[in-house]
């Protein structure tokens, strides 16, 4: 029965429609954007009736914010939390740092390109974005979710290699990070 | 405030040679310095004139004359004065007297400026590596240290930055505005 795939479809829809509707975020700020979140969870523009809000741990949560520009110091941490977070887990980037440096293009010290190092479902644009940008950014990740097509946690294990790569390349061989297994 | 400063001006030059300073409007006056006698000035400031507080130390890059500048700013709340002292240390191997056993607080700019500028303190205590991580070369805040081609060499770049254009032209042009001539050498 649960092969067949009428049932499957019905199975999908439903798990996704949960899924949308709980949107948990870590919180977690790197960089300046992090002061967007609090107006975006407060009463003005209310979050949570989004089914987005705070989690405490990485294993609680589903999604992880990049908000604004991210130094290679921490990208080690974001990277090492990211992978503690339990599947489904989604990455949104958060404002223009994030996609393509931003104002630090020539920085020493921060990467340009997010996409490089996390799979990345959703980008935010401006700098920085506004809560109403913001929850456009949720809206459209909710919608991705509903159509199956933020897949950015499964790219990221059959892809391994690659980020890893990158990372390694970023921070030399000096560095330990530890691997999770799956 | 005009008195006060005349009269630490006068004890400062009584008590020590080769100090030239620079009175500046308001609450301010530079004393620019040799840097042997930092360690006994600053002392002499904090406990003769009472200027007990270390607002900052500040470190400038003289890159064309071959010298780092070091800034001391100390403040006295009781004349409610700030004192620059100034001094000057070359670029090549620069070693500074370490003043943490007079400013405790001191040790972290000191610290700080062994990291990004790579100047020495005589006996500073604490770890080699203070804000940046497993960093290799040139200290990053020295003015000849090039930071965009070090970006370009270690990071990747997304595609389209390269055909940002001047518009600034175009734009004086649409709105016939004047442009100052000091303005006009910062164009691209």
């Amino acid at each position: 029965m649960i092969n067949d795939k009428n049932s499957q479809k019905i199975a999908d829809f439903i798990k996704n429609w949960a899924r949308k509707h709980s949107i948990w975020v870590l919180a977690y700020g790197t960089g300046c954007g992090a002061i967007e979140i609090p107006p975006t969870m407060t009463s003005r523009y209310d979050a949570e009736r989004l089914g987005v809000r705070g989690a405490a741990t990485p294993r609680q949560a589903d999604v992880l914010l990049i908000t604004g520009y991210l130094t290679t110091k921490t990208l080690k941490r974001v990277i090492r939390v990211y992978e503690q977070m339990q599947d489904p887990k989604y990455v949104i980037g958060f404002g223009s740092c994030t996609i393509n440096g931003g104002m630090y293009y020539d920085s020493y010290n921060t990467i340009k390109v997010l996409d490089k190092y996390l799979p990345v479902d959703v980008y935010i644009n401006g700098c920085m974005p506004r809560p109403e940008a913001v929850l456009a950014g949720f809206a459209k990740l909710q919608q991705l979710i509903q159509e199956g097509k933020a897949t950015g946690a499964q790219k990221y294990k059959e892809n391994h290699e690659y980020y890893r790569g990158n990372l390694r390349k970023i921070i030399g061989n000096k560095y330990e990070m530890p691997l999770y297994n799956w | 405030m005009e008195n006060i400063k005349a009269d630490l001006i006068s004890k400062i030059k009584s008590t020590f040679e080769n100090v030239t300073e620079k009175d500046h409007d308001g609450n301010r006056l530079d004393f620019y310095v040799n840097k042997k006698i930092i360690p006994s000035i600053l002392t002499h400031f904090k406990v003769n004139e009472g200027f007990i507080h270390l607002s900052h130390i500040s470190c400038v890059d003289w890159l064309e004359e071959g010298e780092f500048e070091i800034i001391y700013i100390l403040w006295s709340p009781k004349d409610k004065i700030k004192v620059f002292v100034r001094t000057r240390v070359e670029r090549e191997n620069p070693v500074m007297p370490n003043i943490d056993m007079i400013w405790r607080q001191a040790n972290t700019y000191e610290r700080e400026m062994r990291e990004m500028f790579g100047i020495e303190f005589e006996g500073l205590v604490g770890e080699k590596e203070f804000v940046l991580e497993d960093w290799e070369g040139m200290p990053p805040m020295r003015r000849d240290f090039d930071t965009e081609a070090y970006a370009d060499e270690t990071f990747w770049h997304r595609p389209g930055r390269e055909d940002a254009m001047d518009v600034r032209e175009a734009i004086i042009e649409r709105s016939r505005e004047e442009i100052p001539d000091f303005a006009k050498k910062y164009s691209r």
